[in-house]
């Protein structure tokens, strides 16, 4: 499929398709409250199991108790993963345990104090 | 279903736009009461009529807090395993249940005619206020929540007391009794309305100056565009607001047509409010600029190279050169999961085609607008004909992959949303162009009518402020560079074209008939100039 977002700049084509129900048609609009600003382990970094200590930084305050991790690991099984305090205002902590040589992917769900809800996900290998 | 899911994110984007645009009406009705209608010794038609639009103001919030809670919930729950009590606990159910009581509260206040009540809603308000600032910017930041917040509620005060207040007033002005009540309440407005101006305005500035951080960050970064789009917005309501001004001061030489001038301009200076809080629910959505780190944020050469003048590309990479269609099949699973796709350079190259012809034609219909503006060009005025052509060059080239141009069948391929958007669009566009002809012939002649265009204008431009293009955070910008300005034109079109067709024979009226043929003129010119390719 082509990138064929040049359909709505026109300025009736926009009028027109709102008219017709904005929140069925139109493109998604970034949610961006909490950003991660850094983590550990690092995006594609590799390192040393079998526990990882897991540190994520955002960019606001997350309401901890409705925020989620879990890790999926190199056979594709999805666990989820406690989040075990907030050193300070914005930054989560956990461990993984038990990790293999693999590919693993954390994915992260935080909703900020402010009610917003963002998600990422952070690849990793194990050596 | 699946769609409804997919888009969630940009509904909670709209509902928190609804919520508070319902706020300011709310609070902007119970400060008209109490500081305008009642103060002024306002007619019992003109206070029944406040305490009624405040009762429809609380229930269209209890309405919207009601969706918003419920798609944020449902949002927080589709990618985990939190439950419903669980949704229950957070930050945002706390403040949407206490703001849909205030709400409640508001509404059997205005409701009961007795002083106490009327008392009452100065308290209710604020606590409705706390509420919604609860669960604001200003609280999830990790630095200087306090004085952000105080911000935050000053900003929200001076919207209701400026842009909530005005429908009251617009329609307290086609209910009295004579022209002294109508100078008693739009003098007190103007007063409350100017303090609520500079309010919002320095809260605004105080804002930005943490938000944003430097200056740079106007055009650098996507939320800096939007507190410009938000500038523009606030400035050409403080024109028309000024207009207004003046033409309240002229109330007692010649009532009746000042008086209808003042409804009319009223009515653009409303839309340009509301189109402001959109656009404040948009920048809301954004990561403040000063979280966007350097590596986000554009550069001025990146900017130059892709917004600076070229001629405008009108050949078209060959067919054969795109990247083959895959099967239908796997693009309808696609866009039910990544709706964001990735391009490369004969597609851009495609797309730029695409927007240049686009922008040739609403050029062409801005021009013929604005010469059938003359006697001897009558015949231009069939300028939104030229539209029926767009509708045929979206037909055939947005989605080159199906027929006519691509080997996928034309009716299974309404199945992908997008190409479904496109087509309906198209159709559309074909329906409005007949119509558009037919007002501007004279044949449909209803007043509702004519005033499709504009609301066109205005929801399209809404459309656009509210919307992102990619999920690289610059191309979104870039695409946002172009689009905003857009946005911006279609709003002023849309208000000018209402002023004309609204204002009885004044000069103000011909400014606004020749502004919004320029405003088309001037989206066709930012078209021709769009570019994906550096």
């Amino acid at each position: 499929m082509r990138r064929n977002t040049w359909i709505l700049t026109p300025l009736f084509v926009t009028a027109i398709v709102v008219a017709c129900g904005i929140a069925l048609f139109a493109p998604r609009v970034a949610l961006a409250h909490a950003v991660l600003v850094s983590s550990q382990p690092g995006a594609n970094s590799t390192v040393s199991g079998p526990e990882v200590a897991v540190l994520l930084k955002y960019s606001s305050r997350v309401d901890l108790e409705h925020s989620t991790l879990t890790l999926l690991d190199p056979d594709g099984k999805v666990e989820k993963v406690a989040i075990e305090s907030e050193p300070s205002p914005g930054l989560l902590s956990a461990k993984l345990t038990g990790l293999v040589k693999g590919a693993y992917v954390l994915r992260w769900q935080v909703l900020a104090t402010d009610g917003h809800i963002t998600r990422g996900k952070v690849p990793f290998q194990v050596k | 279903m699946i769609w409804f899911l997919r888009d969630i994110d940009l509904l909670t984007v709209l509902l928190r736009a609804a919520t508070l645009a319902f706020e300011a009406l709310l609070m902007g009705g119970v400060a008209y009461l109490l500081a305008v209608a009642l103060p002024a010794r306002a007619s019992a038609a003109v206070e029944d009529f406040c305490r009624r639009g405040i009762r429809m103001a609380a229930l269209a919030l209890v309405a919207g807090e009601v969706a918003l809670v419920s798609a944020s919930g449902a949002l927080l729950m589709s990618g985990s395993d939190l439950t419903l009590t669980d949704v229950t606990t957070t930050n945002f159910f706390r403040a949407g249940s206490f703001a849909i009581l205030f709400a409640i509260g508001l509404w059997i206040c205005a409701r009961l005619k007795s002083s106490t009540a009327t008392v009452a809603m100065l308290p209710l308000s604020l606590l409705l206020l706390a509420a919604t600032v609860s669960i604001s910017h200003a609280t999830a930041r990790i630095d200087y929540r306090v004085p952000l917040a105080i911000l935050t509620a000053a900003h929200h005060l001076g919207t209701a007391a400026w842009v909530g207040a005005m429908p009251y007033l617009w329609i307290s002005l086609g209910r009295v009794e004579d022209v002294d009540e109508a100078r008693r309440l739009t003098e007190r407005y103007s007063r409350m309305a100017l303090l609520g101006a500079a309010t919002l305005v320095s809260a605004g500035v105080g804002m930005a100056g943490f938000y944003l951080g430097t200056w740079s960050a106007l055009y650098t970064t996507a939320s800096g565009v939007m507190v410009v789009a938000k500038i523009y917005l606030l400035l050409a309501m403080a024109v028309l607001g000024a207009g207004n001004w003046l033409l309240v001061r002229r109330l007692a030489s010649d009532p009746e047509p000042l008086l209808a001038r003042l409804r009319r301009v009223a009515e653009a200076e409303i839309c340009l409010g509301f189109l402001a809080i959109l656009t404040a629910a948009s920048l809301t959505s954004q990561a403040p600029a000063v979280d966007v780190t350097a590596q986000d944020r554009l550069t001025a050469h990146e900017i130059y190279v892709r917004m600076h003048p070229e001629p405008p590309r009108m050949t078209s990479p060959s067919l054969a050169a795109l990247a083959p269609p895959g099967s239908l099949a796997v693009a309808v699973a696609d866009s039910q999961f990544a709706p964001t796709v990735h391009s490369d350079d004969t597609d851009k190259a495609w797309s730029e085609y695409n927007h240049h012809w686009a922008g040739l034609i609403v050029l062409i219909a801005g021009l013929l607008a604005l010469l059938s503006r003359h006697r001897a060009m009558r015949w231009a005025r069939f300028w939104p004909l030229s539209f029926a052509g767009l509708a045929v060059f979206i037909l055939l080239r947005a989605d080159p992959e199906n027929w006519p141009l691509g080997p996928r069948p034309f009716w299974q391929s309404f199945a992908v949303p997008e190409i479904l958007q496109h087509r309906l669009g198209a159709l559309l566009i074909v329906v409005f162009a007949a119509f558009e002809c037919a007002v501007q012939a004279g044949k449909l002649r209803t007043r509702w009518a004519t005033y499709v265009f504009p609301a066109m204008c205005a929801l399209g431009a809404a459309t656009l402020l509210t919307h992102e293009h990619s999920a690289q955070v610059k191309e979104a910008l870039l695409a946002e560079m172009s689009h905003t300005p857009i946005a911006l034109l279609g709003v002023s079109a849309g208000c000018s074209r209402w002023l004309e067709l609204r204002l009885p024979r004044s000069r103000m009226a011909t400014i606004a008939g020749y502004l919004w043929p320029l405003c088309l003129a001037l989206v066709g010119l930012i078209l021709l100039n769009y570019r994906e390719l550096a």
